[in-house]
């Protein structure tokens, strides 16, 4: 009994000080963001003098601060819902209904993973540009409306269900739109939470193409804001840290609240491979 | 009535068959407008934005592009391709070919380090313990940093102002400031940065493929005396073969495109060009140079890499699973 519990004193602190490892990066920036304007930022912060008004501070110094932060909501959530949207239709038809060339649509879908985002990026740079999409949200979005892996997760999903329900759902009269809307959207709700989390927390972490395709700082988004931020004058180590937080802040909390579908997104993007 | 007789379809039946086989085909042509119609959107944005503008790259990188008008204005052959490989007379020698190189170096550096961290976490977090879920909520948490703020973060940790590293940089010996303006010690830092990152992210995978592994296989390993290590050899380890796998070619494509990382903590080719990773130099030509044939050249180059390493990932996924 007593060895049993010592081993478990002994996993706990193993669990602990792996923890303050891996969270060490996190730890060290909340610290500089309390230690105020110092050019010699310390490991730990003075607990006597803590600068609690650096969040306050930042908005103050970066007044696009707030508008980065809704571009990235606007971007990451109008996204996500087309994703969701556009994927839910697609995938429909490949999982359950018969037409010919299903196997080549199937196959389009899947091949469009293939192709690595950075290969595309100087031909969509350039047709973006033409449209003057430059500077907007259209241009921030409408490139990733459409996804083979949102597609490819959602088709897995429906074949799930029973093939009986659809034929009876047929035999009582209710069409193919409506079985989608009644039937498979809310049998399929896990699925598609799983899809939103994932696709806007990579909508949201976006860097490149942002990077690219914004000028004009008020139509920066987060990332590219807080980077852009980094190199001017009056970003000092705590504010550079505290505008950092900030961004970070709705992703961490996202993790905090639906872990479940969380896990369930990443390791569904394991079966693609 | 023979038997003979009853193989024989009548009239009737081979009418009904027909019938049949017509409906059939009448039913598949008119489930083939509305599935057209579901996938349009899909359809639609997939050409627009990942296959028409994959072809336009292979396109263009035959030709010299126009810097104002995005046009293709001569054409050049294979000549970028030759370049990249230094192939005949290049005024640009192997900093192209170095790049590669780099980026294999780089990758080298990440991803075993971030298989071996991965999986030493997820055992921990096996442990059958009260609160473990908060443990594995900690070490799930980098899949929610973004590269940008995670460089961001390291660069503040690597900046000699701070001067965590600076006792690093005496003991190898080296003079610079910061050991991200050393070109002994630069890759390697972004290459940390890097492994913190995706910490999280194959975690969580590795966690996934360790649950999956059946109990009874643990059960019988204790039963025949097997120890600690000895279980982790004979089954931890070949049953977690398919997530091993998938984690090393999902940590590989993704060093094969880093950018944000070296652009945020580096933002140039680096001391001594130690830090062109592709992708890098692939922006550079493309932002930097506006060389857009050349750029698109490269883009082509990194398509074939992945899609070498996908294909060799299939072939290998083959056997790891009828092991």
């Amino acid at each position: 009994m007593r060895h049993a519990q010592r081993a478990k004193a002994g996993l706990y602190a193993l669990l602990t000080l792996v923890s303050l490892a891996v969270l060490f990066p996190l730890l060290f920036s909340l610290s500089i963001s309390f230690q105020g304007d110092t050019v010699a930022p310390r490991l730990l912060p003075d607990l006597g003098k803590l600068d609690l008004g650096v969040f306050g501070d930042v908005f103050r110094k970066e007044h696009n601060l707030p508008r980065w932060i809704l571009n990235s909501f606007v971007v990451a959530a109008l996204v996500t819902a087309g994703q969701v949207v556009i994927s839910a239709l697609a995938a429909y038809p490949l999982a359950l209904l018969r037409f010919p060339g299903r196997t080549f649509f199937f196959f389009l879908f899947l091949g469009s993973l293939m192709i690595p985002w950075e290969s595309t990026v100087i031909p969509n740079y350039l047709a973006i540009a033409s449209l003057h999409w430059k500077d907007s949200y259209q241009g921030l979005i409408v490139p990733f409306l459409a996804s083979g892996f949102g597609i490819f997760l959602l088709r897995q999903s429906y074949r799930t269900l029973p093939k009986e329900l659809y034929e009876a759902a047929a035999l009582e009269g209710c069409g193919r739109t409506r079985y989608l809307f009644t039937f498979l959207f809310p049998l399929s709700r896990p699925a598609l939470a799983t899809l939103a989390i994932y696709c806007f927390l990579s909508t949201w972490n976006q860097y490149y193409w942002p990077l690219l395709i914004i000028d004009n700082p008020v139509w920066r988004t987060g990332q590219v804001g807080i980077t852009a931020f980094r190199s001017t004058e009056i970003a000092s180590f705590n504010l550079q840290m505290a505008a950092n937080l900030v961004v970070m802040a709705p992703t961490i909390a996202l993790l905090i609240v639906g872990q479940k579908q969380f896990v369930r997104g990443l390791t569904a993007g394991a079966l693609k491979g | 009535m023979g038997s003979a007789e009853w193989e024989q379809p009548t009239l009737q039946e081979r009418r009904r068959e027909l019938r049949g086989r017509i409906g059939r085909f009448q039913r598949h042509w008119m489930d083939f407008g509305p599935a057209l119609l579901y996938m349009l959107p899909a359809l639609a944005l997939i050409a627009a934005f990942t296959y028409i503008p994959f072809l336009r790259a292979i396109y263009l990188s035959f030709f010299v592009v126009n810097r104002n008008t995005f046009q293709p204005s001569h054409f050049m052959g294979l000549t970028y391709y030759l370049r990249v490989l230094n192939i005949g007379d290049s005024p640009f020698g192997d900093i192209y070919l170095r790049s590669l190189l780099t980026t294999a170096v780089f990758t080298l550096m990440v991803v075993p380090l971030s298989i071996v961290a991965a999986v030493g976490l997820a055992l921990l977090a096996q442990a059958k313990l009260r609160k473990i879920g908060i443990f594995r909520t900690i070490f799930t948490m980098t899949v929610t940093i973004s590269i940008a703020s995670a460089s961001v973060i390291w660069s503040l940790i690597y900046s000699p102002n701070v001067g965590l590293f600076r006792g690093l940089l005496g003991v190898l010996h080296l003079n610079s400031t910061s050991i991200l303006t050393d070109s002994h010690t630069a890759l390697a830092a972004v290459a940390l940065t890097t492994i913190w990152t995706s910490l999280g992210f194959n975690f969580v995978i590795a966690l996934a493929g360790l649950q999956t592994i059946p109990k009874d296989l643990y059960e019988s390993a204790m039963i025949d005396g097997a120890g600690h290590w000895r279980t982790f050899r004979r089954v931890t380890v070949p049953m977690l073969g398919p997530t091993l796998l998938f984690l090393l070619v999902i940590a590989t494509i993704a060093c094969l495109q880093a950018f944000t990382q070296f652009k945020v903590l580096i933002d140039s080719v680096g001391p001594d060009r130690s830090t062109a990773v592709f992708v890098y130099t692939i922006f550079d030509a493309f932002w930097m140079q506006n060389d857009y044939g050349f750029a698109s050249a490269m883009s082509v180059v990194l398509f074939l890499v992945v899609l070498g390493l996908t294909i060799s990932q299939l072939r290998l996924d083959r056997k790891v699973h009828y092991q």
